[in-house]
């Protein structure tokens, strides 16, 4: 038996952990490559037309794994902290696949992981009808857990200027449908931090409600951390058009680092690749200029 | 003080009594029109959905007026509702730095004292007894039960009225007369008027006009503005429609669903199709679409904003039951940018389609 993994949404950022957990119970998988345009077509044809890149990306995938394997793996995460949520589209994403690409074969685990028994709960859901020893489980269980925090470390050398990448990870870690933004940055002699490679802390309290979405939590400490310690020069947010969660994160953020420079690049199917290469070497001349112009403002006004 | 709230359907009328029965100052904003909704885009993000804008065009016209305080509900679900009040109080405090913030947060997850803290903020100046506020109270769900009652049977009766027009006349007439109507006690009894005269509308029962359900997303299916007036329209026409979300259904759902009690038929035939709560009403969107078809429906109409996260999964579904019942499904996408023409051809098209069929007996 060999189970598809599609190479796309979160999965991107836990697939080693999950590769090898399947390794460990002794299950075949099968990793769809890279997106490329094919997959991105195949992804575009098949999904409802308003739903946002990256879903549509991961119809894409499934589509291209359909008759390599025998079942796919659509997860459905719908926690990741108590009182959390990751996306409603992330929670009915098998119900989008089923009836958007009329599948049968999907194994659609329901994730609701804030502590380390519920995410054992929700994984020995997963593979119980394979009738795997505990002993076994256990094993693969707690290689999948040191395996989770991982998470690719982007080689970044010290430079001066410093900038924080910050957008979903299924955005920033797709080189093919965010155009190789990390690179372009190395290019340009600017070091990238992401939400994944920096500490940060909690500063929540300044809403007046705690959010209720993981990853404006993550995005708003982040980027509100790092400017209160300064550490970075500016910010890039990587977005995808019509996503709901960014509709809120990049205003909430705006409204509160004021005159910080602030870069919201915008990305759907169309995108073209010169327009986002002009407004990345137009950001990073300013922030150039604005190193060198800070301290240096006449006396006389 | 002086309280305003962002309008869905017939609340206004029932805040009218409200805020009467306690004696607290408020705020109509003025019906939603274009302007309101051109003040809300001026004003928000661009990537927000439609109710965000019309909401803060709301406020913004309210506050024109004299308002210093904006009442609205919150929740916590998954859906971008429940975000609404952190980003539109900021928006607003940049506008004006005197504007209070209300929000009625679902009890269960604020807890039940902040719950009820929050609540007597709402009725902080007013000096009645507390048996008094409370007889306000419900003499405010009384209301909006009935408005909401008053306008589902005008919609759905006017398929079948013999004398064209009577029912879209009463509807129009008894919000007037409501909101003009002074104090509590007379608005209700306005409404029930109104109610008595409904019953004695001719009605002829060998008619077989086209019914069509309205589901979708719960503001733009109720606010008139969003979806360009479309039960208006079909009303016109001589269509009978239906939709179940109104704002007196949100009211028992929220209170039952606090209690835990959930017996609703809605959630019973969506569960084969979605069986969790995504946010937002895509469970209802769901149910409501089987329901509809069972109770012997000849159409359905989705109606959601752009970029509506949970509407979108319910979008996929909707084929599959259009498929499977044979029931045709027409989904309209509405933003502020949605053109009169092109959208109502597309309804009028849709109908001739149903006429079709139902000549056809399909």
């Amino acid at each position: 038996m060999i189970i598809g993994i599609p190479n796309a949404l979160l999965n991107i950022k836990y697939r080693d952990a999950i590769q090898e957990f399947f390794q460990n119970i002794g299950v075949t998988t099968f990793v769809s490559p890279k997106t490329n345009k094919e997959i991105l077509d195949l992804g575009v044809l098949n999904c409802v037309d308003e739903a946002c890149l990256p879903v549509k990306v991961f119809h894409g995938h499934v589509e291209y794994l359909r008759d390599r394997c025998d079942f796919i793996l659509v997860p459905r995460i719908m926690k990741l902290q108590k009182n959390e949520f990751i996306c409603p589209k992330f929670c009915g994403l098998p119900e989008m696949i089923k009836y958007s690409l009329d599948i049968k074969n999907i194994i659609a685990p329901t994730i609701v992981a804030y502590d380390n028994k519920t995410l054992k709960k929700s994984l020995y859901e997963l593979v119980k009808p394979l009738n795997i020893k505990k002993e076994k489980f256990e094993k693969a269980f707690e290689a999948f857990k040191s395996n989770l925090y991982k998470y690719r470390n982007l080689d970044y050398k010290n430079s001066d200027l410093k900038v924080l990448l910050l957008g979903h990870p299924y955005l920033i870690y797709d080189d093919f449908i965010n155009m190789n933004i990390i690179k372009k940055l190395k290019a340009f002699g600017v070091s990238v931090y992401t939400e994944d490679n920096v500490d940060f802390y909690d500063y929540t309290y300044r809403l007046i409600k705690k959010p209720f979405w993981t990853f404006l939590r993550n995005t708003y400490n982040c980027a509100i951390s790092l400017i209160e310690t300064g550490k970075i020069d500016g910010i890039i947010y990587v977005s995808s058009f019509a996503c709901g969660i960014d509709s809120f994160s990049i205003d909430l953020i705006k409204k509160d680092i004021g005159s910080f420079p602030y870069l919201v690049l915008k990305i759907d199917e169309h995108t073209g690749e010169a327009g986002i290469d002009t407004r990345l070497e137009a950001f990073v001349d300013l922030l150039k200029r604005r190193a060198k112009n800070e301290y240096n403002f006449s006396t006389l006004g | 003080m002086n309280i305003t709230f962002p309008h869905l359907g017939n609340t206004y009328i029932a805040a009218k009594v409200l805020f009467e029965g306690l004696g607290v100052d408020y705020t109509i904003p003025p019906l939603s029109s274009k302007k309101t909704l051109e003040i809300g885009c001026l004003y928000s993000p661009d990537d927000v959905c439609l109710p965000f804008k019309i909401m803060i065009g709301n406020y913004v016209e309210s506050i024109q007026r004299g308002a210093d305080t904006v009442l609205i509900t919150g929740s916590c679900g998954p859906c971008r509702f429940g975000e609404y009040c952190e980003l539109q109080k900021k928006i607003l405090l940049s506008l004006d730095k005197d504007i209070k913030f209300i929000v009625i947060d679902e009890p269960a997850k604020i807890g039940i004292r902040e719950f009820l803290n929050r609540l007597s903020m709402v009725a902080k100046d007013s000096k009645l007894s507390k048996a008094k506020k409370i007889k306000a109270l419900s003499m405010a769900v009384k209301t909006i039960n009935l408005i909401d009652n008053i306008e589902k049977e005008c919609r759905f009766f006017a398929g079948f009225e013999k004398n064209k027009g009577e029912f879209a006349r009463l509807l129009k007439t008894v919000k007037l007369e409501a909101i003009e109507a002074k104090g509590a006690e007379k608005t209700l009894k306005v409404l029930e008027e109104h109610y008595e005269k409904l019953k004695k509308i001719e009605i002829d029962n060998f008619k077989n006009p086209i019914k069509i359900g309205i589901i979708g997303e719960i503001y733009t299916i109720i606010d008139p503005l969003s979806n360009m007036y479309i039960e208006d329209i079909l009303m016109n026409l001589g269509v009978s429609t239906r939709r179940t979300l109104y704002p007196s259904w949100w009211v028992k759902n929220t209170v039952l669903s606090g209690l835990k009690i959930n017996f609703s038929k809605i959630y019973k035939e969506s569960k084969e199709y979605l069986g969790l709560c995504i946010g937002g009403h895509a469970r209802e969107c769901i149910g409501e679409a089987i329901l509809n078809y069972k109770h012997g429906f000849d159409g359905l109409i989705q109606i959601f904003p752009v970029g509506c996260m949970p509407e979108i999964v319910s979008k996929a579904i909707l084929p599959d039951i259009e498929r499977r019942y044979g029931i045709p499904i027409l989904s309209l996408v509405v933003d502020e940018m949605t053109g009169e023409a092109g959208y109502y051809t597309r309804v009028e098209a849709f109908l001739d389609l149903i006429e079709g069929r139902k000549k056809l007996c399909i």
